[in-house]
């Protein structure tokens, strides 16, 4: 009897330290996958990060490394010469500076006391790298932009998406939160209808409209080449943006309205004082998607802007890789200029974001 | 889900003559009031562009001269046209390898993000983040990534033997190419998924655990029939945007152009083999000014989506669960 308890204890306590076992080794495969993917997703933002800072011959370097490297320079007698490790089959390898290499024979000072020279083949020779960040890099890709004839940079490139950005945003918060209201709180006949119309307009590849689009835009008004005809229509709402606000307004309480409508005010009253500060999360929301899909739109720009001076970020990128002999530390920075703005509205409306990407996942 | 129920039709007591009372009609006037920005917009950027580009698949633009119609000539040369299909088999090989990938691999990692390890939301965020990189940003960096001599892609491939391919200028490899740059920027897709995840009832996990049920079996049985219908809605998702992927292949053929001789984008390049529908569609419009046949090809592209939504749609009854109320 006894020993039987004690079997049953020994093999309960198996089992236990089994599944603790168990349990440790899923925690264990868990972390390993977790940080392997976690590299494949954070590794090229940090490498785009770290191009930005090196020098050109860097770049190209083989194999590549993480880090910046360059050349490191030293004064000698008042001359700034690269530092190179030479190593003569013969000799032992020594740090000295680099005066010149004329066919194949390098010329050599100690840094130290310049009237030690020392020549060797140049093939001995390796210079000495050290981490050193390129920060001009930034300065020189943002002032040197892409076409440096047309006194055009980045930084106009960086005006241009704000702007279009700004009114963007300022346009699609005004128009969607006044439709959705007229949709959410005012029972008007025949409007669960004209719902289902805007939500099908979702469903509209934006190739079917684009033609007659731009040609009303560039040949009946007259707006190519300006922000126009990106701008505008947001000042006339979008179904998606409409749905989201409709969401919101249904979920707030009607006394709150009728109260309000029994003081007198009129519906645009109630509306602008009493819907739209309740509603401040999920405009905050809205204006942060918007600026996010702004920001990055390409074909809307790619169609309607051909000039230089009007080009947006994403176009002025574009049109610096399409040229030769790309110089990729500078496009690297650039890109790091380009994503920066929504970088810092990602860290502090984090939880705006995931809640958002979270509200259109759960429309379905 | 709870959006699906609340924008069904509110129960109101039915009135088979509604009388035209002074305040519905005060309402209708102040409702459509209310949605007058999104009237304009419908009638002037939607619903006339949608009339207008119908009329114009029928017809041939000319620049300096009024438009000439075709009848259904433009849909015939579509037929005959070697690049059109071209085109409309590297969308469907998006749509087929692209999406179903994309949906599996975010799955996997809201899975593992579910796990409940230290630092979840540290390894939220960093799953998150390229997927708010501007996408000509990113693309832009993926093309330095797949460098063939000295791309991180092939030298990390080199550090495990392995001969890394030419992933820009091999028409074999650049889709590929384009699905792994996919992979990385799915971060929304993860967080929907995720939010789904943590909202499958722990009840039912723990109950499917008593009754001995292993993780596998709990994953299989309980979670993904739980969340199918996020799985629905990012699969229409992500078929519509496949049919209309634009940027990033338009990026591509610049890194192509910008080592060609001839300077200037090649769209499709290499050999065709990153014309997308959507780029020849812009190719067709834009750079050849055939606005009649790429409104055709438009007009095409819609009815595919609207076949393909409908299909899947019809199979998903099979295969999404709706929760015990549906």
């Amino acid at each position: 009897m006894a020993e039987t308890m004690a079997a049953n204890q020994i093999a309960a306590s198996q089992a236990r330290s089994s599944r603790r076992m168990r349990k440790l080794l899923e925690r264990t495969l868990g972390y390993t996958a977790a940080t392997m993917i976690g590299f494949f997703f954070i590794f090229p933002v940090i490498w785009m990060f770290f191009t930005a800072f090196k020098s050109d011959q860097d770049v190209f370097r083989f194999p590549p490394t993480l880090l910046p490297h360059a050349v490191q320079y030293v004064d000698v007698a008042g001359e700034r010469l690269p530092l190179y490790t030479v190593s003569p089959p013969d000799g032992e390898p020594r740090k000295l500076a680099m005066v010149k290499v004329s066919e194949g024979q390098g010329t050599y000072v100690n840094p130290d006391d310049p009237s030690e020279v020392f020549q060797t083949r140049a093939r001995y020779a390796e210079p000495v790298l050290t981490v050193q960040f390129q920060w001009h890099n930034f300065v020189d890709a943002m002032n040197r932009g892409a076409r440096p004839g047309l006194k055009v940079n980045f930084w106009t490139y960086f005006k241009n998406s704000s702007i279009i950005a700004f009114f963007t945003i300022i346009g699609t918060l005004f128009s969607c939160s006044l439709a959705a209201y007229g949709f959410a709180r005012i029972h008007w006949p025949g409007r669960d209808v004209v719902f289902i119309l805007v939500l099908s307009t979702m469903m509209l590849p934006f190739q079917v409209t684009m033609i007659p689009l731009f040609l009303f835009f560039t040949e009946t008004l007259h707006w190519g080449n300006t922000f126009l005809p990106i701008i505008v229509p947001s000042f006339f709402a979008n179904a998606f943006d409409i749905f989201l606000l409709r969401q919101f307004f249904r979920g707030i309480p009607e006394e709150m309205l009728d109260a309000a409508r029994a003081d007198g005010a009129s519906e645009f009253r109630v509306f602008w004082s009493i819907v739209l500060p309740l509603s401040k999360p999920v405009l905050a929301t809205i204006a942060i998607f918007t600026f996010l899909w702004a920001w990055n739109d390409f074909l809307g720009p790619l169609l309607y802007l051909n000039s230089p001076e009007k080009f947006t970020l994403a176009l002025g990128l574009q049109d610096y890789q399409g040229q030769r002999n790309v110089a990729w530390n500078q496009l690297m920075a650039a890109s790091v200029v380009f994503t920066m703005p929504v970088m810092i509205a990602f860290f502090f409306a984090q939880r705006t974001f995931i809640e958002g990407i979270k509200l259109t996942g759960s429309k379905g | 889900m709870t959006a699906s129920q609340a924008s069904a039709p509110r129960k109101r007591t039915p009135r088979k003559n509604r009388r035209w009372t002074k305040r519905s009609r005060r309402n209708l006037v102040t409702g459509l009031l209310f949605i007058t920005p999104w009237i304009i917009g419908f009638l002037a950027f939607t619903f006339y562009p949608m009339v207008s580009s119908l009329y114009t698949s029928f017809t041939i633009y000319h620049v300096r001269a009024p438009s000439e119609w075709v009848g259904l000539a433009n849909y015939q040369e579509m037929l005959a046209d070697r690049r059109f299909w071209k085109a409309l088999y590297n969308t469907f090989y998006m749509v087929i390898f692209a999406v179903p990938l994309m949906l599996f691999g975010s799955f996997l990692c809201a899975v593992l993000l579910n796990l409940k390890l230290k630092g979840q939301s540290f390894y939220r965020l960093v799953y998150f983040l390229p997927s708010i990189i501007p996408l000509v940003a990113s693309t832009i960096l993926w093309v330095w990534l797949f460098n063939t001599n000295n791309g991180l892609i092939n030298v990390a491939l080199g550090h495990l033997g392995i001969d890394g391919p030419s992933w820009l200028t091999d028409p074999q490899w650049s889709k590929p190419a384009l699905i792994i740059m996919g992979l990385w920027g799915m971060g929304s897709t993860i967080i929907i998924y995720l939010s789904g995840l943590q909202d499958v009832p722990a009840s039912l996990l723990e109950a499917a655990e008593l009754d001995g049920a292993s993780w596998w079996q709990r994953l299989w049985h309980v979670t993904i029939p739980m969340v199918s219908p996020i799985t629905l809605f990012n699969l229409i998702l992500g078929v519509i945007a496949m049919f209309q992927y634009f940027t990033q292949a338009y990026i591509f053929a610049g890194a192509q152009s910008s080592t060609a001789a001839s300077g200037g984008r090649v769209l499709g390049a290499p050999l065709d083999s990153t014309l997308f529908y959507s780029v020849y569609l812009y190719h067709k419009a834009f750079i050849n000014l055939k606005f009649g046949y790429a409104s055709a090809m438009a007009w095409v592209l819609f009815i595919i989506i609207m076949i393909c939504t409908i299909v899947l749609l019809r199979f998903s009854e099979r295969w999404t669960y709706y929760g015990e109320e549906a």
